[in-house]
């Protein structure tokens, strides 16, 4: 589905994945702008890093792996993925990510990126 | 600069942010800012739920809308979803969604921010 004039959207993951529906229902909110193909960024922020890290197994706990999904990100055109640095640091966290192409931003330039966009959400 | 503006409520009912957003809809209203709809996602979508009974002596929101509603045609927007997720149901009789709320979908909120100069998530 095409629009005139797409806006630009960022979406803001603040929430661990698993604790909570937010990360979820982040996810269907950037597919959906992505599907009407509105210029759709992602960033992830606080415990919401949680959310890139490789390797979960949420099955153990009888959740759905929502995360997977993140690998369609290329199908709907959601090619702007960003993550807060300190938030990696103070938890300890490498830059080994389950998907591809995402910007590793201080701060100051993540607050810059963000303020690029029309629209944002956060969850 | 323009006028239009989207809002998002993500908050239930029994919540003091709800208060706070319909206060920040209804002066937004009073100041003849156009709003284009507001979006109801997440636990935002128990507002909708009209078995919802809160003590007369406290804070009511449902009335509040549906005051909003009826006098500025406020458009109110359900992700229905989110709504089944969480018991609201229209396709049962009698369905336990309140009149005043449109069945939508996100591809509604992706209208609403597209015709919107700004969107704001409460």
């Amino acid at each position: 589905m095409t629009m005139k004039n797409p806006k630009s959207v960022a979406i803001i993951n603040s929430r661990a994945p698993f604790s909570s529906p937010a990360g979820k229902d982040a996810l269907d909110l950037a597919l959906i702008f992505g599907s009407y193909e509105q210029d759709v960024a992602l960033f992830f922020q606080g415990d919401g890093v949680y959310q890139l890290i490789p390797d979960q197994e949420p099955a153990l706990i009888g959740q759905k792996d929502y995360l997977k999904t993140f690998a369609a990100f290329e199908f709907y055109d959601i090619e702007q993925v960003f993550v807060c640095a300190r938030s990696l640091r103070e938890r300890q966290l490498t830059t080994q990510f389950h998907i591809e192409n995402v910007s590793l931003l201080e701060p100051q330039q993540f607050a810059q990126a963000l303020a690029r966009f029309q629209a944002i959400f956060r969850f | 600069m323009g006028q239009k503006l989207a809002v998002v409520i993500t908050t239930p009912p029994y919540s003091n942010l709800t208060a706070t957003a319909l206060d920040y809809v209804e002066s937004a209203l009073n100041a003849g800012i156009e709003i284009v709809g507001v979006f109801f996602y997440q636990d935002g979508v128990l507002q909708a739920n009209s078995n919802i009974s809160i003590a007369s002596d406290e804070f009511q929101a449902i009335g509040q809308w549906q005051q909003l509603h009826r006098q500025y045609q406020l458009p109110l927007h359900l992700c229905i979803t989110a709504a089944e997720k969480r018991g609201l149901r229209d396709d049962l009789s009698p369905g336990n969604i309140h009149e005043v709320f449109t069945v939508s979908g996100l591809g509604e909120l992706v209208e609403l921010t597209h015709q919107a100069d700004r969107v704001v998530q409460l």
